[in-house]
């Protein structure tokens, strides 16, 4: 806290980088391939695997990438850490389950695009998507540098209070085929959200006596159960996972259904560009992450499309926005440790040690003493977003290939692999028995349509959305009106109240030039 | 002709009271366990334990309504069909059960093993030379990435201990 206030009293960073320093850093990490290349396959299998963090995973690689170079085990972790970002929508897309928070909301079309044959298709645009969102952005984040990394200063917890408030109302979005059943299930995962100890006394509240659930309940084991094993009790009804309908052509898909793919892609790259941009800022706010990012941007595509009503049945804006958003997160979270040295999530302080174990000093100084690795950093992301599209979009074919397997032979592997992958977060035996309760409360959910995803919401958002508010109360000693106070903090809450009320208003205009139309026919 | 089924038009609403009546029953508990917290650390579950309740208290008299209306009864029909799959997701979920409750004494290969062949069994997969094979294989690569790869704090049994002296 200090730092950055410290850092914020200082004035904007001037950008010491020139074109000299960044063609050479291109050519510097274009020669690194057989670096990120590794990076970024461990970086995918990982990411499809529920459960495999990549900060898990950086910590396992502790010892090797502080025994080699620090341009190479930056490029390494860099490339590893988009990758993930990446390829954690592949099993949401195809299975049903998020490879992470962050593909949670690529769930809700991209599932549906598998169950009617499009699962290659779906792929493809996840990979656009993620891979322009992520290079953009990163291309972004070059040019804009210093001035970004003020946005951390300048969002504080009251407007934070309000950019959650934006992802909670995607329940309200979620539930609209019947807003009770969807508001139950999002304030039920809202109140799970709350188990754990408070952010301030550490009184631990409704963790039935396990001391497992002091930290809160771990989100992995919830979004294994929540979505793999439901979705698996679910799937024992079906030979296969994708519909009757679908299935001569996911049967016969080949690579012209990676060119449309491309094609649709192409045609949203508008879409891809400012999903993109909200996962940057989101994502760098210190705390914040890809999970927040892909809400908003899945509920902001979903606002301003011309056809809202289509969203969840399986449509490319929304596979678009949360992967896009998804990876525009991952050059945001490291403009704080860059530039202000305070990490913006937990990838980033594993980052942050293995360059501090090289004699590097994070802050705005780091731009003056060393700009070459400073902006190295994101050189590096940009580059190992180009080896990405090349490495992963040939794949989509094959991957895709996956939902034609039998369900006999899918639901054990999915139910006990994904259980052991519960495993993996925390170390414990006690969130594989979790997520198998929360797998059968997913499947009464989803046989019951009581949106799994909106609970997941609910438990992901709610804690943050604690964290902020009591900080900001704290902060005006219980003076509500603190969340009113801030400039930026109200324009929020006006386009939040803006972005609630438009659906409304584009509803009434739609039925109001339906009832003339009908008006008009009959005089 | 009397009968104990159902009108054929009814809706099961029975299932329809699962979510809440779990969601009542922990939201509750939350509230027995945060009664004598100080105010900021029970501000947030209060707010949205008061709302969960007034919602489920609005389901209740929704479906209360259509019960009264002759609409629907109390059937949970929905958890239980297709009847064909409801011994297969019965062995499934005792099945993982076992799997965890045995995973501490025969360590994570074993235990993965034995219980992908179970669950393929109940799946309806009958050959046995495919029923080694995906079992051993899901194992195998289980034990690669998990325990070989990534050194993973599962618990050891008589596999990996075996192959941990065969590779030392």
């Amino acid at each position: 806290m200090g730092r950055s206030s410290g850092c914020s009293r200082r004035s904007s960073p001037e950008p010491d980088v020139t074109w000299d320093i960044l063609l050479d850093q291109f050519a510097t990490q274009f020669g690194l391939w057989w670096v990120i290349l590794p990076g970024i396959l461990l970086g995918i299998i990982v990411g499809i695997l529920p459960g495999f963090s990549p900060q898990n995973t950086l910590i396992m690689l502790l010892p090797l990438t502080l025994a080699v170079p620090v341009e190479q085990a930056f490029a390494f972790m860099v490339a590893l850490y988009c990758a993930n970002h990446l390829s954690g929508g592949v099993p949401a897309i195809l299975v049903r389950i998020p490879g992470s928070g962050g593909a949670a909301a690529t769930v809700l079309d991209g599932y549906p695009m598998t169950q009617k044959g499009q699962g290659q298709q779906a792929l493809v645009l996840s990979f656009v998507a993620s891979v322009f969102g992520g290079l953009i952005t990163t291309l972004a984040t070059l040019a804009l540098l210093p001035w970004l990394s003020q946005i951390g200063l300048v969002l504080r917890s009251v407007e934070m209070v309000v950019v959650l408030l934006f992802g909670l109302t995607l329940i309200a979005v979620i539930a609209a085929k019947d807003f009770l059943k969807g508001l139950i299930a999002g304030f039920f995962g809202l109140l799970i959200g709350v188990i754990g100890t408070d952010h301030i006394y550490n009184a631990p509240r409704a963790t039935f006596g396990f001391l497992e659930l002091y930290d809160g309940v771990p989100l992995v084991a919830a979004l294994i159960g929540l979505f793999a094993v439901s979705e698996a009790l679910v799937m024992i009804e079906q030979k296969l996972i994708v519909a009757v309908e679908g299935r001569e052509q996911a049967k016969l898909s080949n690579w012209s259904e990676t060119l449309e793919g491309l094609r649709i892609s192409l045609q949203k790259w508008w879409h891809i560009v400012w999903t993109a941009f909200i996962g940057l800022l989101i994502g760098v706010v210190p705390g914040a992450g890809a999970s927040i990012a892909a809400f908003v941007a899945y509920q902001q595509s979903r606002l301003w499309s011309k056809h809202p009503e289509l969203y969840g049945t399986g449509i490319p804006e929304g596979v678009i926005a949360p992967e896009s958003a998804n990876n525009g997160v991952t050059s945001g979270t490291l403009v704080p440790m860059m530039a202000l040295g305070v990490p913006g999530g937990t990838t980033s302080a594993v980052m942050m040690i293995v360059l501090q174990y090289h004699g590097m000093v994070m802050g705005p100084q780091l731009f003056t003493t060393s700009p070459g690795l400073a902006y190295g950093v994101f050189v590096s992301m940009a580059v190992a977003y180009v080896f990405m599209i090349f490495t992963i979009l040939p794949l989509a074919r094959y991957m895709s290939r996956i939902v034609l397997i039998e369900t006999t032979y899918l639901v054990p592997i999915i139910i006990l692999v994904t259980i052991v992958a519960a495993f993996s977060e925390r170390q414990y035996l006690f969130d594989m028995g979790l997520a198998l309760v929360f797998g059968v409360i997913g499947f009464i959910a989803h046989k019951t349509n009581y949106h799994v995803t909106a609970m997941l919401i609910g438990i992901i958002l709610g804690p943050l959305f604690e964290r902020y508010l009591v900080r900001a109360l704290r902060i005006s000693e219980g003076d509500l009106m603190v969340l009113f106070s801030s400039p930026l903090g109200n324009t929020l809450w006006g386009l939040l109240v803006l972005s609630l009320v438009l659906p409304f208003w584009r509803t009434w205009r739609q039925k109001k030039a339906l009832a003339a139309e009908q008006f008009g026919e009959e005089s | 002709m009397p009968s104990n089924r159902p009108a054929p038009g009814k809706a099961p609403l029975g299932a329809d009271l699962v979510i809440p009546a779990l969601a009542l029953g922990f939201a509750i508990y939350f509230f027995f366990s945060i009664a004598d917290l100080v105010w900021e650390a029970k501000a947030n579950g209060v707010l949205i334990g008061a709302i969960l309740v007034a919602l489920i208290a609005v389901q209740l008299v929704r479906l209360g309504t259509r019960l009264a209306r002759g609409e629907g009864d109390l059937r949970a029909d929905p958890l239980w069909q297709p009847r064909d799959a409801l011994g297969k997701r019965i062995g499934m979920v005792a099945l993982t059960v076992a799997f965890i409750a045995a995973l501490p004494w025969l360590g994570l290969t074993l235990s993965l093993l034995l219980a992908m062949l179970a669950a393929l069994r109940v799946m309806g997969v009958r050959k046995i030379s495919t029923l080694l094979w995906v079992s051993s294989g899901v194992a195998a690569a289980a034990y690669l990435l998990f325990i070989a790869t990534l050194d993973s704090a599962f618990p050891h049994g008589p596999i990996e201990r075996l192959l941990a002296a065969l590779f030392a």
